[in-house]
């Protein structure tokens, strides 16, 4: 990576946080003025803005700037391309939902803004520093999104779970930060690949601070046993704002836990292997069997969230250039199909209320035969059942590069919870098609509607054109992190 | 002990001095004045009703609104301290470079002051 | 006024004040001579061992604690003599020559009274608020140079000590007010720490103007600064080079004079007091020594404010034109120094006096929209004008 001679030129490596700061601001001081009318105006230019700042990482240049603090490489364009994308459909979603609940406000967009921000950050960050603002600047956008709706006591109790534990979270990620910079004497990635490098063996210090790195950011992707808010969270907080959740956040989280592992402590794999591995082992368990016995639809969706972490975490665990290229894709593929489901359950109304229980399903292609058409094609996806995209994404991406490592066990493992993880899914799936409809349902708002089509294309039979389209730059996004 | 630390020690001393003094003060009257206390006179103060409730009542949400504003800005102003201590030691290019940074730095704050203005937060009716 | 004068009792009474003086006099003296002697016998080796360090500063904080009451009992004592000769009373006249030992009087009287601590209240808590008010009023007080080099602690960072000190001066209020279990105490105290961590802000922003002036957080060093003629007081940009300063620096003096009135609940922004409404606020369940501690603790605040503003606005001890006190005896130029300081600190808090005495109180939304929406903006561009002439201006001694 070439460091960047000038400040102009670090700013311009910068460009599309930049962007995202900047129209953050510019909509917050307009919104000020604007008043309540102005939420629509506001989510546009937020909209615009992503796509700028989507457009900026995919194409601008690359290098390293603020003195190795801030990288845009391949991966960092592929990660944050991805992000701003799930970013702007979570503003469209969110504006059109909080207009019908009576709630649109200007000051939505921004928060998804600032959130964009720190997660596009903490997918460059080269530092503990970088690492650490990032996450607490999503962070905090989040707490306030999942209270968002402030006059529902559910939603205001999420939000307060939420900070409370992420809170918790962030003290443990500061906590082993600092144990890291004190053994290895450096806050930067490959500093500290160096210092524990020299160290030879006695390293256990920084590893002892690593695990508690690797916890905090479990606890941002609500792997287990760090996953407890997941259910409540997302039980509580609107949906939109659930759909986000499920998506942006663990993309920047896995990346920037990725060039944590890959760039700090290429010497210690085998260490910190076995820690990512239990993660995701009890994550995939977790997310299995527990996900059993939910009958709400947003718990279901939670558990289901936990186990696709530990899918994510095992292509992570492979420590190889493929299991980078395998982590991008399948968090591409688990992002749409995820945020399809979402739209499906904004979409699904009965007498004016959300279709939150898998009964309040029963019998939804008698009524609604697209709709139920969708959720079926994306439960299938996200059970990974061929031909739909993520059963390659879960046996392609996320296994294939751990058995490459030798990983046969934990690969055998996630395929068994798989199977059990199906279960649930098939059960929805059943209750759609074969129970008998208690009554009509509304009629589904034009933009969730658009968007679960969208993902429910995409799942089968779309997903193959772009997924050879994107592979090569996912390939060359894992090889920018120098491993083989 | 290094001379930077013994520049406190006087504040050391000081407080000590102080808290001495203080809880003479305290002391004082328990033994110079008289001490029979009743009910009516340990009661609170309540323009001579009884008081019918506990006193630690609900409070105005705005106190709570001032005193997060207050961290805010006082954050801001403890970020200022050493930056203009030092700003006219620099040389002239790293000057103005710090000049345009904590410019910014207040732009960002300034941008949040003007929200919370516009949305009322600074309001007592 | 002038009638009285001529009475019998008045004259009796400046003869009674007089002896009093003329004792206290020789009562000092003589204590200065046992002390010589006393101090005389001690080897010379014991004042350069480090026991022998703490000892010689302990007695200088004493003496300066010892002098810093005394002042503060006949400051409380002017305070009340002004405001009385603006609403033409006599004010306190009966203790001692003129009533000049009216503080002292009132202080055994509140030794004497009973401690009344409320039924319902957190004892501990009860008396541990007056007391820390106490303790950080004074404590602030340990980095004021009064003269050149009369100081207790000349920290480098000196006014982010007061800066501190004084933030957590709001821990008093708010404890003596929960601790009552009173709900005039209660809104007392909240009003209280709203009010004063509001102007907080603004004095703060005010003091960083001043230190872009001066380069230094050290408080001689901010003193030294204006050394010369009064046009290189901060007041006036600190040099001819910066007198279009003056346009910045007057309004910030206005600012922080008003912020610290309102940062010490004097009036006009005694709310937290206000006797019509809140019946004393925080401290109305208080009596004797710990309402005592209360008020000393807020009369010291006050004087340390007045004593900030010389230093920071109006030269120090510094008188305003070129004297040549550094080529003096030592001892000569700081007694010459210190004179100065106080003629401007009392000036500055007969300022302070004159505004509790003539000026309406102000209500509450009023009060806080003048800290927020006035003071905070204008001193937040008042920095930044500053900073702007200092890289961009010219260079200013």
């Amino acid at each position: 990576m070439i460091p960047a001679s000038s400040l102009a030129e670090a700013l311009g490596l910068a460009a599309p946080e930049l962007i995202l700061a900047v129209s953050a601001m510019l909509i917050l001081v307009g919104g000020a003025f604007g008043g309540r009318g102005s939420s629509g105006v506001a989510s546009l230019s937020a909209v615009a803005a992503l796509i700028g700042a989507a457009v900026a990482a995919a194409w601008g240049d690359q290098g390293v700037a603020f003195r190795g603090g801030f990288i845009a490489d391949d991966m960092a364009a592929f990660a944050k391309a991805a992000i701003y994308a799930a970013s702007a459909v979570a503003v469209v979603l969110g504006e059109r939902w909080l207009g019908r609940a009576g709630n649109a406000q200007f000051e939505f967009p921004v928060l998804i803004l600032i959130a964009a921000l720190g997660m596009g950050m903490m997918a460059s960050a080269g530092d503990l520093i970088h690492l650490y603002v990032g996450v607490e600047l999503h962070s905090l956008a989040l707490y306030v999104l999942a209270a968002f709706q402030r006059d529902d006591a559910r939603s205001s109790e999420a939000g307060l779970k939420y900070f409370v534990l992420g809170a918790l979270s962030s003290g443990l990620l500061l906590y082993g930060a600092s144990l890291i910079y004190g053994f290895a004497g450096s806050v930067r990635f490959d500093d500290i690949a160096r210092a524990t490098a020299a160290l030879e063996g006695e390293g256990t210090g920084v590893l002892f601070g690593l695990v508690f790195v690797i916890c905090g950011l479990a606890f941002k992707v609500s792997a287990a046993p760090f996953h407890m808010w997941t259910p409540d969270v997302y039980e509580g907080a609107p949906l939109p704002m659930v759909a986000f959740f499920t998506t942006a956040p663990k993309m920047a989280a896995l990346v920037v836990l990725a060039r944590l592992l890959y760039e700090g402590f290429p010497e210690a794999v085998d260490q910190w292997r076995q820690v990512v591995l239990i993660v995701a082992l009890i994550s995939m368990a977790v997310g299995a069997f527990a996900g059993l016995a939910q009958r709400n639809l947003k718990r279901l969706l939670a558990y289901s969230s936990i186990s696709n972490m530990g899918y994510a975490l095992l292509a992570i665990s492979a420590g190889t250039a493929g299991g980078i290229e395998g982590l991008l894709i399948f968090m591409v593929l688990y992002m749409v199909d995820s945020l399809g489901l979402f739209a499906c359950l904004i979409a699904a109304n009965r007498a004016g209320r959300s279709m939150e229980n898998i009964g309040d399903f029963s019998g939804l292609s008698r009524v609604n035969m697209p709709l139920a058409v969708t959720v079926t094609v994306l439960a299938l996806s996200i059970a990974g059942i061929p031909p739909m995209a993520g059963f390659w994404a879960k046996y392609f991406f996320a296994f294939q590069p751990a058995i490459e490592a030798g990983l046969w066990g934990p690969a055998a493992f996630g395929l068994l919870t798989g199977v059990v993880a199906a279960f649930y899914y098939l059960r929805l799936v059943k209750t759609i098609w074969f129970d008998p409809a208690p009554g009509e349902a509304d009629v589904p708002p034009l933009d969730a509607k658009l968007i679960a089509y969208a993902s429910a294309i995409w799942a089968f039979p779309v997903f193959y054109v772009v997924v050879s389209l994107i592979e090569p730059y996912a390939a060359q996004a894992g090889r920018s992190l120098g491993l083989s | 002990m290094n001379a930077f630390l013994l520049e406190y020690l006087p504040i050391v001393i000081f407080s000590g001095i102080a808290i001495v003094l203080g809880a003479a003060f305290l002391l004082a009257p328990m033994v110079l004045a008289p001490s029979n206390p009743d009910p009516e006179k340990t009661s609170a103060y309540e323009c001579g009703f009884n008081p019918f409730e506990d006193a630690r009542l609900k409070f105005d949400v705005r106190f709570y609104l001032v005193s997060i504003l207050f961290i805010i800005f006082d954050l801001e102003v403890a970020f200022l301290f050493p930056w203009a201590v030092s700003l006219m030691d620099l040389p002239e290019a790293a000057q103005r470079f710090a000049f345009w940074s904590m410019m910014v730095f207040l732009g960002v704050l300034t941008v949040g002051f003007i929200y919370e203005w516009k949305k009322g937060a600074l309001e007592w009716e | 006024m002038s009638s009285q004068a001529a009475t019998p009792a008045r004259s009796g009474s400046v003869l009674t004040g007089l002896l009093i003086a003329a004792g206290v006099l020789s009562l000092v003296l003589l204590l200065g001579v046992a002390v010589y002697f006393l101090f005389s016998s001690i080897p010379e080796a014991f004042w350069n061992s480090p026991a022998g360090w703490v000892a010689v500063t302990t007695g200088q904080i004493l003496a300066f604690v010892v002098v810093l009451l005394l002042s503060l009992a006949f400051l409380l004592y002017a305070d009340r003599k002004i405001w009385a000769g603006v609403q033409l009373r006599k004010g306190p006249n009966v203790v001692g020559p003129f009533g000049l030992l009216q503080s002292f009087a009132d202080f055994l009287k509140f030794a004497l009274k009973e401690v009344v601590i409320p039924a319902g209240s957190d004892k501990a808590v009860f008396l541990l608020a007056p007391f820390i008010t106490f303790l950080l009023a004074f404590i602030a007080w340990a980095v004021i140079p009064v003269a050149p080099g009369w100081v207790v602690s000349d920290l480098n960072v000196g006014i982010l000590y007061l800066f501190a000190v004084s933030s957590l001066g709001v821990y008093g209020i708010i404890m003596g007010g929960w601790a009552s279990n009173s709900k005039y105490a209660f809104l007392g105290s909240l009003r209280s720490a709203a009010q004063m961590v509001s102007y907080e802000v603004s004095i703060g922003f005010v003091i960083i103007t001043v230190i872009l002036l001066a380069g230094t957080m050290n408080l001689s060093g901010i003193v030294e600064n204006q050394r010369g003629w009064f046009w290189d007081w901060h007041v006036f940009g600190g040099g001819l080079a910066g007198l279009p300063l003056t346009l910045v620096m007057l309004p910030m003096a206005v600012i922080f004079f008003v912020s610290f009135l309102a940062e010490t609940n004097r009036p006009p922004f005694d709310l937290p007091e206000a006797e019509s409404e809140l019946v004393a606020g925080y401290a109305v369940e208080y009596g004797s020594t710990p309402y005592l501690l209360f008020q000393i603790g807020e009369y010291a605040n006050i004087v340390l404010m007045c004593c900030l503003y010389t230093i920071l606005f109006f030269g120090g001890w510094h008188p305003g034109f070129p004297t040549g006190a550094e080529n003096w005896p030592p001892v000569l130029a700081s007694m010459f120094g210190f004179g100065v300081f106080a003629i401007k600190t009392v000036f500055v808090f007969f300022l302070v006096s004159i505004a509790k005495a003539i000026v309406p109180r102000y209500r509450y939304d009023q009060l806080m929209r003048l800290g927020w929406k006035v003071f905070l903006p204008t001193s937040l561009v008042a920095v930044i004008a500053m900073a702007a002439y200092r890289v961009f201006g010219p260079e200013i001694a």
